[in-house]
């Protein structure tokens, strides 16, 4: 027990970050093809299941793969090229190490930590790793010789450097309003209300937010900041010359380091891994009462999904009958999850701690991807910048903004706090 | 024993890595060097719990400044011809080290006999960011503030330059 306590939320972190990259690729391409008014991936199949095109994903993951390792002829710094993809990789992954998942744990008196790494550095932590991934991205693209790889890799370091002033300068506010540089602490914070709304960061410090949202895109050179990328004048930037499992990691990298600032904007703006208004103490105490609610929902929904199923998954293939399979799927999996949750909400077993650990895992799930649903929507409605136009964004705007918003901070703070 | 042990792993990256960045006869070399270096002393100030210390050696050493000295190599584009001729390099080395090496013999002695905190109990919240920040704003406040206006003095200096080339 004390041994799998310590380990899941390392195995989460690679759940988190690893693990949902295919799911982020199925989900960038389908919310694409949403946007764009067509499917998307639909037709890659296993016997005629095709799991809503997530085939599709795994496929191209086979085929990075098995792909030719290539190296270019002309590359001289080995030693460099070879490194470079996975330092963006392991920079990208680390930052990822003190999000907590939930409040800590306490069984038998002894608490277990729901973060990777036990440590109060949080936010620190995050700006220290996220900044050294800027080395994979330099290195990559000087190491590549070519010329659009270098231009890509200084295009994407400039803006990383930029953006990472403002990024710090933002969070400061937030330091001086939560009093706290522990993630874990910070949305204990949040659980109070402000006014009628939960004291959510979005709504304490909303300019810092969307600075920091702003600033978040740029770090990761995700659209509208991707012009290290931009295809229709740099070809692909500093991974042109990157083939094979190397280009695979700087994907795979762009999508973690997207996660783990999508993790970190929940945590610290929504209200990480707590409902609104409810602490972990309350949740605890009416856990009967949430089981009953989360019973409803889950019948509710299950109800949707599958009479939205029969209507629109209506494309013939194959093999096996699709639509059968994953009705008798659902029907079975709820009912199964009712008659657990039901035995527990009926007073028969008294397992609250972990059952609200796990419904704060669900919580922070259910924000984490609908944050990676912004990342995604936004990359598909806004054109991208041009280049100065990102650096006059970052240094003339947000700069002076997060600035302002510190001083501004300082003063309602000491204000508030005055002759305490 | 378990500490010992990693202690002496980083010590033994950290010095090679030192050497390596001096030795090096590319630029990029010794740059790259030098941020393996300066990552490994940030572990050594996690190893003895200055975990504040640890954090922003790597944003600041490593994350800001090294990468904008790596920015400005890409950018001047050395080629192999345009690097100076060094062809008594080791030999300069050695001699230099050759004469360092009783002033750092003296400085180990004196280390080794002082008792600077080597056995002293330290409480639970050292190197923690509250207890630094509350050191350095109640006890050192002056010489703080006197390194803060020497930053503004440099910065200002930077602007300046920059707006005469312009």
């Amino acid at each position: 027990m004390n041994t799998v306590l310590i380990l899941l939320p390392l195995v989460l972190t690679l759940l988190y970050s690893l693990a949902t990259v295919p799911v982020l690729v199925w989900m960038e391409r389908r919310i694409a093809a949403l946007i764009q008014d067509r499917l998307g991936p639909n037709r890659c199949h296993i016997n005629g299941i095709r799991l809503g095109g997530i085939i599709q994903s795994i496929a191209d993951m086979m085929k990075l793969v098995f792909k030719e390792e290539f190296l270019p002829s002309h590359i001289k710094n080995r030693f460099y090229y070879l490194v470079a993809p996975s330092l963006a990789f392991m920079s990208a992954f680390l930052t990822f190490m003190v999000i907590p998942y939930a409040d800590t744990l306490t069984i038998n008196e002894q608490s277990y930590s729901m973060q990777a790494l036990p440590t109060d550095l949080g936010v620190l932590w995050f700006l220290a790793f996220a900044g050294l991934g800027v080395y994979g991205i330099i290195l990559g693209g000087w190491a590549s010789h070519n010329k659009y790889a270098i231009l890509g890799a200084i295009r994407a370091s400039a803006q990383v450097i930029g953006y990472e002033v403002a990024m710090g300068l933002s969070l400061v506010s937030i330091l001086i309003t939560y009093g706290t540089i522990s993630l874990n602490e910070m949305v204990s914070y949040q659980t109070q209300s402000f006014f009628i709304f939960p004291a959510w960061g979005l709504f304490i410090q909303p300019l810092a937010s969307i600075i920091f949202i702003v600033t978040a895109f740029a770090e990761t050179n995700r659209a509208p900041f991707d012009a290290a990328e931009g295809e229709s004048e740099i070809v692909a930037g500093y991974h042109t010359e990157y083939g094979a499992m190397k280009f695979g990691l700087y994907f795979v990298a762009e999508y973690i380091a997207m996660a783990a600032s999508g993790a970190l904007i929940v945590t610290i703006f929504l209200g990480g891994y707590q409902l609104p208004y409810l602490n972990t103490s309350e949740l605890i105490n009416n856990f009967e009462l949430i089981l009953w609610g989360i019973i409803a929902f889950a019948i509710v929904t299950s109800l949707l999904f599958l009479r939205w199923m029969k209507q629109h998954n209506i494309f013939a293939m194959s093999g096996l009958d699709e639509t059968k399979i994953y009705t008798t799927v659902v029907i079975g999996f709820t009912i199964f999850a009712i008659l657990v949750m039901s035995y527990y909400a009926l007073g028969f077993g008294d397992a609250n701690e972990v059952g609200v650990m796990l419904l704060q895992f669900a919580v922070f799930t259910i924000k984490l991807f609908f944050l990676h649903f912004v990342f995604i929507w936004v990359r598909w409605t806004l054109p991208r910048f041009r280049y100065d136009q990102t650096q006059k964004l970052g240094w003339n705007i947000l700069l002076p903004l997060s600035l302002a918003n510190i001083f501004i901070t300082a003063i309602v703070v000491v204000g508030v706090n005055y002759g305490n | 024993m378990q500490s010992d042990s990693i202690f002496f792993l980083l010590a033994l990256i950290t010095i090679v890595s030192s050497i390596v960045m001096i030795s090096a006869h590319r630029p990029i070399d010794s740059a790259l060097s030098f941020i393996v270096t300066l990552v490994s002393i940030a572990a050594l100030f996690a190893l003895v719990n200055a975990t504040f210390l640890f954090v922003v050696q790597i944003i600041i050493y490593a994350g800001a400044i090294l990468s904008l000295i790596l920015f400005i190599i890409m950018f001047l584009n050395i080629k192999d011809e345009n690097l100076p001729d060094e062809r008594y390099k080791n030999y300069w080395l050695l001699g230099t080290s050759l004469i360092v090496a009783p002033f750092s013999f003296i400085l180990i002695d004196l280390i080794l006999r002082s008792n600077i905190a080597l056995k002293a109990q330290i409480s639970e919240e050292f190197g923690t960011i509250k207890d630094v920040g509350l050191t350095l704003f109640d006890k050192w406040i002056l010489p703080f503030e006197l390194v803060s206006i020497l930053l503004l003095v440099a910065l200002i200096g930077a602007v300046i330059l920059s707006k005469k080339e312009a």
